[in-house]
């Protein structure tokens, strides 16, 4: 193969960078991110580590740096003045004080609180958790993803000495793509790790005999995760759940391990396609005639979002909710 | 230093543009569903094909693995045969061998070959003073158009009978409505004329059969029939990935290949082995009776024994180009084949990396694959393409 040198997309770097100096893709500081556990006072041991990466918390940032490029041309010079330098991001990682002054506070409660509702779920479901809190570092699932494999590498020691500290035998994801290089990745890169890993929706399914019936007028479907459906092979799991709560659900023409990809992955890169394919899937979903979609993974609730925001004009817009939300309104009604 | 940042850019660009043209939404869009619908017809009608796609991932594993005595073996058999092989180790070669049979100032006939796009050989063909006439009628909309292939099996998929009537009133002169059946009459007058005239026909293969040296090409419109049986010479060009050991197997490479590339059952399936012949008159064997009278088989390598090589490659070369994947492909669906560079999707952005244009060419594609994995689940050969594209990823990253 030709081999040459070639250099990097900035916002690649950016995401680089602030996880391999922040913990994180947006360098947001690691109490920002456990904000959402404050009142629930979990230990730093046990056997059960609650892990959310915080990949929900970070959600409407991530929007915020991708319609920040939407709006630009990534090749002009403004950009690359803002976002290029390596040397800037460095120092001092994007500017998350100006990403936060443009995320909407609603948006900020709202993906604050996913982490939140899951923990009360599982804690109602008699599970013990503990939690890193402000130590807690990001999987690097996007380290993994877009090829720093080198940067992965001294990464993931970090990020599995945070994880040994809790004493865990388990570790609860709620995001699929964590899950997903917790299971497959490092256990190839770290010598010792011994953990078991589950994802949120698979905890809920063992206990599903304990989840309320919930007696909504609402018709749900299911959007799959890729990751969840074809990596993790979790897919009747979520219709089980919304069984035993009595939920009708309908399916979408591509479900399962056939499901669409919302879009997410190449957000950061390619936002207009990203936000194309994710339009296409909503209305995929929509078909089915259902007033709810459910998903269970942060990046596609978020692009799912983002595609339907695309069609302004549309009045009874359907409704999108990662599952955790919807299951935390069982339990409080 | 390539700056991918500007690759990006113009890259992008393309691909937004792409995703917004009505022509390709509706073409894709009816395209999928047509898939869809006949694979899953034809396959509860031949049950058998998943397990006979099981036994060609083995058949064309092994043969990867294997492929420098099946090259010797193919070229001996086409030799026996009374045909001229020869190895093409690059683009280059492939290119001049191709030229030199040819020579100048003549009229070939080309069937459809994604290994004549990867080679760019009409154009190099043209530039050396012949006249090429694509005879696929999709490839032909396209040449008259300057366009490139939008889909492997179906390149124009995104022009419709309106264009395509506009673009035949002004070529052949005349009023073509936009009738489908009338503009098909229209291409079918015209190239039955250079069929007869042509002094070559070119085409690719489906697969080879190193024992025989049987070409199996797999085809609806009959261009290909007419093309490598009309002209006097019919020169094969042929990747080094698709020899089989035996005829038996790639009997078995073609039927999968159809079942999954919305055959269906195919028009035609052409097996040709050697040059035309005939001993009726005192068993005096000679050659060119209807037929060629010679043939030539070109083995082209051009990256393909690099990719071999590459443990975590190498299972790209068993793509049977059955193009299932790209209908199941999410950015492929909005986007048609501009998310390519000769080849197309996230299989594409593969084959591109190894033997059309290299890592640089092939980085805006790698980056744009989403590894949501369905192609795999599509894929007949079960072929990896997400962690393949992790890989690749990792390369352009670490340089
Ligand atoms: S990668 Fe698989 S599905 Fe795609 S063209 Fe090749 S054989 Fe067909």
């Amino acid at each position: 193969m030709m081999v040459a040198e070639i250099k990097l997309p900035p916002v690649l770097e950016i995401i680089r960078g602030n996880i391999v100096k922040h913990g994180n893709p947006l360098a947001m500081k690691g109490t920002e991110v456990a904000a959402w556990a404050k009142e629930l006072k979990l230990p730093e041991r046990g056997d059960l580590l609650f892990y959310t990466g915080g990949e929900y918390q970070l959600l409407p940032f991530i929007d915020s740096l991708v319609s920040t490029m939407t709006l630009m041309d990534q090749g002009s010079k403004v950009f690359s003045l803002m976002m290029g330098a390596r040397n800037i991001i460095n120092k001092t990682g994007i500017n998350a004080e100006k990403l936060y002054a443009s995320v909407l506070a609603k948006d900020r409660e709202r993906f604050n609180s996913i982490s939140y509702k899951a923990a009360i779920i599982l804690q109602k479901l008699g599970y013990d958790l503990c939690y890193a809190g402000k130590k807690e570092l990001y999987s690097g699932a996007l380290l993994s993803e877009l090829g720093f494999s080198e940067d992965m590498k001294s990464y993931a020691v970090k990020v599995a000495e945070v994880l040994k500290q809790s004493g865990a035998k388990t570790i609860v994801c709620l995001s699929p793509h964590a899950a997903e290089v917790f299971k497959f990745v490092y256990p190839k890169l770290i010598k010792d790790f011994p953990f078991e890993i589950k994802t949120f929706v698979e905890l809920v399914w063992d206990k599903r005999h304990m989840l309320p019936a919930i007696k909504s007028s609402e018709t749900v479907v299911i959007h799959d995760s890729c990751r969840l459906a074809r990596e993790l092979a979790i897919d009747e799991e979520l219709r089980d759940i919304l069984q035993s709560m009595g939920v009708p659900f309908r399916e979408a023409r591509c479900n399962r391990k056939w499901t669409t990809c919302c879009g997410g992955p190449n957000k950061l890169l390619f936002p207009d396609i990203s936000h194309t394919i994710a339009a296409r899937r909503v209305e995929e979903l929509e078909e089915t005639g259902a007033d709810l979609i459910l998903t269970s993974c942060p990046y596609c609730l978020s692009a799912l979002q983002g595609g339907q925001a695309k069609d302004k004009d549309k009045d009874n817009k359907i409704k999108i909710e990662d599952l955790i939300e919807f299951l935390y309104r069982g339990f409080e009604a | 230093m390539a700056d991918l940042q500007k690759e990006f850019n113009s890259y992008t660009k393309d691909l937004n543009k792409a995703s917004k043209d009505e022509n390709i939404k509706k073409a894709i869009t009816r395209a999928v569903k047509s898939y869809r619908e006949t694979t899953a017809e034809t396959l509860t009608r031949f049950p058998h094909t998943p397990a006979m796609a099981e036994e060609v991932r083995e058949i064309k594993t092994k043969s990867i693995a294997n492929n420098s005595e099946l090259l010797k073996q193919a070229m001996e058999s086409v030799e026996r045969n009374k045909g001229k092989a020869f190895y093409a180790k690059d683009k280059q070669e492939a290119l001049e061998m191709t030229a030199k049979i040819i020579g100048v100032g003549k009229t070939i006939v080309k069937g459809k070959s994604m290994l004549g796009e990867e080679l760019a050989i009409r154009e190099y063909l043209e530039e050396k003073g012949n006249e090429v006439w694509e005879t696929d009628l999709g490839e032909f909309i396209l040449q008259l158009n300057h366009e490139k292939p939008m889909h492997i099996l179906s390149p124009s998929i995104h022009v419709p009978r309106e264009q395509v009537a506009e673009l035949f009133t002004k070529f052949f002169k005349k009023e073509v409505p936009p009738d489908i059946a009338q503009e098909v009459a229209v291409v079918r007058e015209f190239l039955r004329e250079k069929y007869f005239t042509a002094d070559v026909g070119i085409s690719g293969a489906n697969v080879v059969a190193a024992d025989t040296g049987a070409m199996v090409i797999i085809e609806n419109e009959g261009n290909v029939r007419l093309s490598t049986g009309a002209p006097p010479v019919h020169i094969v060009l042929v990747g080094i990935e698709k020899i089989v050991p035996t005829f038996q197997d790639a009997m078995k490479v073609a039927e999968v290949t159809w079942r999954y590339a919305q055959y269906g059952v195919p028009g035609y399936v052409n097996i040709i082995s050697g040059p035309s012949k005939t001993g009726d008159i005192e068993k005096v064997t000679t050659y060119g009776a209807h037929g060629p009278k010679e043939f030539y088989v070109i083995f082209v390598d051009n990256g393909r024994s690099d990719m071999a090589k590459e443990e975590e490659f190498s299972e790209a070369l068993n793509c049977l180009r059955c193009g299932g994947c790209m209908y199941e492909c999410p950015v492929f669906q909005v986007t048609a084949g501009h998310f390519g560079h000769v080849y197309m999707s996230g299989i594409g952005a593969v084959w591109t990396a190894f033997v059309a244009g290299g890592l640089e060419k092939a980085a805006p594609l790698v980056f744009t694959c989403l590894r949501c994995g369905r192609c795999v689940e599509r894929c007949p050969m079960k072929i990896n393409v997400p962690s393949m594209i992790q890989k690749l990823r990792e390369q352009v990253v670490d340089g």
